[in-house]
This record gives structure tokens, sequence and C-alpha cells, in this order.
């Protein structure tokens, strides 16, 4: 450090320490405005409110699955699971609303369900599913990702569920219409489903920030140990902490479906890295205790900004992939980076 | 402050990468650009669809965008695709369906918008031309019949055969197998009450070579006392072959499978395997996109246009325009 020594040494450091946050905070939004920049100058078409319109939709799934999976990274934690989980939703909700059950009944289940799942992990964790024997998150949802998925195939016999009909009439009423949009109006240029997902980032937002569930997510994530040791009462935090995940799974689920309504074995392959890399690009720390909702949507838009704008440019599969590591790679060489220059900056 | 700035490293890096990507990037357009999508874009299969519409829009002078879903088989990518091209509002779209149900909307949508869509290889639901403009694909129940019936002469039209069917629900190959044993089965015009006799035409074979060779393993006593057997895609003809070589049969029974791969034609060169039913998908590519062209000329198309398979023997295997079939 050269900066000048002459004022008080607290004093810059906590005003060096405040720039950091800031910059910590700001760096995610100001990747997405370079990357949006970049395909709104090279892209044909790019720009046009239509397409806006469809990056924010396609964006809405990966998003709730983030949202949640923030949580779980914030605390130390992983969830290798959500795709399997999210498959196994859509085909939660088909069952649903084929046994009769409306379209509300089915999106309150789906997300209930994905809450039961995340409980399950949770469970797991911290040793009250099998007594006395917590596991690593890693494991669990290891292990969970493909029994998920086997359950979600079992259940429709290693086939799609279809939604039946009912005098014409398809039994899942509004469902589509989350992701579809109205034909005009507000909810026509943002379908519901942002809304929806900008809610429940809202909300997840205030819990991380505002209520002592969110501090004891900080501060297990940050050091385990010392947070038990101060009080925190980890289990039934961790236990909360991924409930809370699992409804943003189920949400997801529910997204997944109204964009292909059917319940679907196969759907989300693959989601659970989309998610990591969201979160991991968007500021987290994969070793817990720092990460924010914001910084992991803005990490949702610049991959799905990648993936749109990449197409437009008529780049082969094989490019966009490459591309998309490229920024992966780069955020956490940034995040290291950074953790260093911090160290330096407080010894 | 002198600060190093990671951050600033970051924005340029990935400024870079940008650039580099707009190096890759394509000439404005000014002919008709037509969007064709396929299921997938890594199996073989899928680059000989590409290498045909790549030709057709050479030859009739298109801009032909590929772009498969980046995971294979993942219907809401395809979903995403479709959207993405219609907001663009490319001039047609040809499009091969992951889901007979889960791309209806998406393509009503496109046609609501005037972009003419073409659909080939797997049906969809919904009606040429109202839906969709028209439906491009092999006829399925035509090509299992050309195989059956080539069993057939083959067996003289008497005896007794067996079908390893593939997948429960698999409506390509359902529709296959049924072709094949009408044909099998038919009675020769001149020997009346004569045909042959389906001894066995309920086992499946499953997904891979793997499980098709247990299956037909298992059914090795009916295999024995039958004179012919049909397979109806790749994976249960290959199954098929290895548990007759385990058996010691391969050769001394007629055999006629479907679609070609290496260990296939070089099992038909050896006189393993009588004939082997082969799909055109290069051609299916070009007539898809051919289609879309003409649509776009405002001629007209049929709703259903066949692109063919041809029985691959081992006399016919030399030809060019069979040996482009093969490889």
């Amino acid at each position: 450090m050269t900066a000048p020594v002459a004022m008080n040494p607290t004093d810059r450091l906590s005003g060096l320490r405040r720039a950091k946050r800031v910059l910590a905070f700001v760096a995610p939004l100001l990747a997405l405005a370079v990357v949006w920049l970049g395909m709104f100058a090279f892209a044909p078409g790019f720009g046009a409110w239509d397409n806006q319109r469809l990056i924010l939709t396609q964006a809405a799934i990966v998003a709730a699955a983030a949202i949640g999976a923030t949580i779980v990274i914030i605390a130390g934690g992983i969830d290798l699971s959500v795709g399997s989980a999210v498959a196994l939703v859509t085909m939660f909700i088909a069952l649903l609303l084929n046994r009769g059950a409306g379209p509300l009944v089915a999106v309150l289940g789906g997300i209930a369900a994905g809450g039961v799942v995340g409980l399950l992990i949770g469970g797991l964790v911290v040793g009250w599913v099998l007594p006395r024997l917590p596991l690593s998150p890693f494991i669990v949802t290891l292990a969970l990702w493909g029994a998920l998925r086997g359950v979600a195939k079992g259940i429709g016999g290693n086939q799609p569920i279809y939604v039946s009909e009912s005098a014409g009439e398809s039994n899942m009423g509004w469902l589509p219409w989350l992701m579809n949009g109205s034909d005009s109006g507000l909810l026509h240029e943002i379908v519901p489903a942002v809304w929806l997902v900008a809610a429940c980032g809202l909300a997840v937002t205030l819990v991380l920030n505002r209520t002592i569930l969110g501090r004891r997510a900080f501060a297990i994530g940050g050091n385990e140990h010392a947070a038990r040791i101060c009080g925190v009462p980890v289990p039934a935090t961790k236990f909360m902490l991924y409930g809370l995940a699992g409804l943003c799974t189920g949400l997801a689920g529910v997204l997944q479906f109204s964009f292909v309504p059917q319940g679907d074995p196969t759907a989300a392959q693959g989601l659970e890295l989309k998610v990591i890399a969201a979160v991991v690009i968007g500021g987290a720390s994969l070793s817990g205790g720092a990460g924010s909702v914001l910084g992991t949507l803005a990490g949702i838009l610049i991959m799905t900004i990648v993936d749109n704008g990449c197409t437009k440019l008529r780049l082969d599969n094989w490019v966009q992939e490459i591309v998309t590591g490229g920024i992966i790679l780069i955020a956490v060489a940034v995040d290291r980076l950074r953790l260093r220059a911090q160290r330096a900056g407080t010894s | 402050m002198n600060m190093p700035t990671p951050r600033r490293t970051t924005l340029g890096v990935l400024g870079l990468l940008l650039a580099g990507a707009v190096g890759f990037a394509a000439a404005p357009p000014e002919r008709k650009t037509i969007a064709v999508i396929p299921k997938g874009t890594t199996h073989v299969f899928w680059k000989s669809v590409e290498a045909g519409a790549k030709k057709a829009g050479e030859d009739l002078g298109v801009n032909i965008i590929w772009k498969g879903p980046m995971t294979e088989n993942d219907r809401a990518q395809q979903v995403q695709l479709v959207q993405q091209f219609v907001s663009e509002k490319v001039d047609a779209l040809v499009l091969a369906p992951l889901d007979h149900k889960a791309l209806v909307q998406p393509v009503k949508a496109a046609t609501a918008k005037n972009i003419p869509v073409i659909i080939f290889d797997s049906a969809l639901e919904g009606q040429a031309p109202k839906d969709f403009a028209s439906f491009v694909a092999t006829d399925s129940e035509k090509a299992g019949a050309l195989g059956g019936d080539h069993l057939k002469t083959l067996m003289g039209g008497k005896g007794d055969a067996i079908i390893l069917r593939y997948l429960a629900g698999s409506a390509s190959t359902d529709s296959r197998e049924k072709g094949a044993i009408t044909a099998i089965t038919a009675i020769t015009a001149g020997k009346a009450g004569k045909a042959i006799k389906m001894i066995s035409d309920n086992r499946y074979g499953g997904a891979t070579s793997a499980e098709a060779k247990t299956a037909a393993l298992n059914m090795l006593d009916d295999i024995k006392k039958a004179g012919g057997v049909f397979c109806p895609n790749e994976s249960t003809t290959l199954g098929m072959l290895l548990a007759l070589r385990q058996a010691g049969l391969a050769g001394k029974i007629k055999f006629v499978g479907f679609d070609a791969s290496p260990p296939l034609v070089e099992a038909l060169k050896k006189g393993e395997i009588d004939a082997l039913v082969v799909q055109d998908p290069r051609g299916m590519g070009y007539k898809a996109v051919e289609a879309a062209v003409k649509v776009l000329r405002g001629e007209k198309v049929d709703a259903r246009i066949d692109t063919g398979a041809v029985l691959v023997t081992k006399d016919n295997l030399a030809k060019p325009e069979i040996k482009a079939l093969i490889e």
C-alpha cells in the first residue's frame, strides 16, 4: 500500500474497507453492464426490447434456483441436487393436476415439495435424518442428485407425464401464463415469472441482511466453529436455511413446468452447475461467508446474455461453451485477487 | 490511489473475449435467413442433417443458421431457441421437435407471427398446413415394410420369423415394427394360405445394445426355431448380432436390421447380416430446407414429405449413392 499515512490510520482503513465492500458489491453489476454493452454493440438485434424481455424470461428459472443456492453457499454449503429436484417438482405438479388439483394448489404443492426436499437435505447434513451422523452437503446432494432424478423417472415410468384435458380444456389452467405472460400490458412486457423471482429475491435479501437467521447464515459460513462457540444453534439454523433454499428450488420447478408444461424427468439436467456458476460470478465465495442475491442475479443475467448474444452472433455451441467457461474462470480469479488484496490490506 | 484493480482486469479480459467473439460473427444477412434447429448437435445423424441443410442453403441462395440445444435432449432449451429466433424475426424455421407436445405452443407462436415452420424428423401434434407448413421425415411404416418385405423374400415366403422390438412408446420404431410385421406376414400372391408366422413379436430390446443383447440371448430358443429375424433400429440390430455370434448362429439365419454403423456394415460385408434399412439424414436436411424455401417463395408444398429409406445389401454396398448414406 503506497497510500499517504498522514491521516488517522483507523479512519483510512475503514474508508478503504468501505470502498472495497462497495466495489465487491458493484463489481458483478459492472461486469453485467460490460457484457450487455458489448453484446449491444456487436450482436445484431440484441438490443431490441423484445429480446430484452426474452432474456429476463429465460433467466427466471435459473434465477429462482440460484437465489436458493445463494443462501446455501453463504452458509458454507452446496447443493448439487437442484436440477434433479426441479425435475421431481415438475413431475409432482403434473401428478397433482392429473388428480384434479387446480393450478393454485399445484403451484403451492410444487413449492412445498421443493421445501420438503430442502429439509431432507438439511436433515441429512446436520445429522437429524441419520441420527448423530452429520454428512457433508457435497456428499448428501451428490447422492440426491441421482436419487431424486431416479424418483422422478420412477413416478412417470421413465416417461414424461402429460397433463390430461377435460372437455377440451387443459387442467393446468393459468400455469403456462406465468412464463408466457399476458397478451399485452405490463404482464406482457415483463412476465409474471420475473415478478415472482424478483419478489423472491427481495424476500431472501431481507432474510439474509435483516434477520437473525441471515446473520447466523453468514456467521456459520464464515467460521462454523466460532459461530458455535458464540452460541449460534448451528444444526437448527442450517436445517431452516436448506428448507428455505428448497422453497426457492420449488419455485424454479413451478416456473420450469410453466415453461414446458409437462412433468419431465429429464428436465433441468446440469442446472446445478449453471446455478453454482452464477452464484460464483455474482461474487459469493464457495468457502462460505460471502455473497449476495443481487450479485447472483447479475451472474445469471451475464450467463443468459452470453447465451443469447452468442446465438445472435451465430457462434457454434462449442465456442459458446468456451466463452461461458472463460467468464466463470475470470470471475473466480478476480474473487481470489480481491481476497488477497483484502488480507494484505488488513494485516 | 495506486491499488491493484483486479476489476479493471476482468473488464479488460471480458472485453477481449467479446472482441474475439465478434471476430467469428457472420456477415450481415441480405438474403433470406432460415434457422434450422435439430434435436442435438453431436450425433453423427445430425451432422449429416446439417450437411444436407447447408447444401440446400447454398443451392437455393438462403442463409442457414444451424443451432441446436446446448445439452442434447433439453426440451426447455429448444423452446428457448425457437422463441429467440422468432423474436429475431428469421424468415423461416426448420425444427426437429424433441417432444411432440412441448414444442406445440412455441411453434404456434411462430406461425402467428407469420414465420413459416417446417417440422422434420419427428412428429409434432397438430395438422399441416394449419399449425405448421409441412412435415418432412422418413415414413417409418414404409421403411419398416421395406425391410420386412425383403426378409419375407429371403425366407421364401414360409417358415417362422421373430422381431426384437426397441422401446415401448417410441413412436418412430413402433411404426417401423408395425410396417415390418405387416409385410413379413403378408400372404404372397399366388401362394394362397401360406404365410410366415411371427413366433415372437412382443420382446423389447431396451435403450442400449447391451440390453438388447441380453434380451436376444433370453429368446435364443425362439431364434433357433425361426428362419428369419428383424430388428427396428441400431441398438437392437447390434445387440441381436452380438447374441447370434455368441450362439454361433450368425450367418445361418436370415437377418434384416435397421440403421448403419461401422460394426453393422462390417457384419453386412461378412454376410452375418443380410440387409440394413438405412434412412437418409442428409436428404432429410436438404428437403426440409427446400420445403421452407418453397413456402417463402409462395409455392405449394405437400403437407407430408417422405425422405425415404433404402435397403443396403452386400451387393449394392459399393454403389456411390449407397456409400454416401452409410459413411
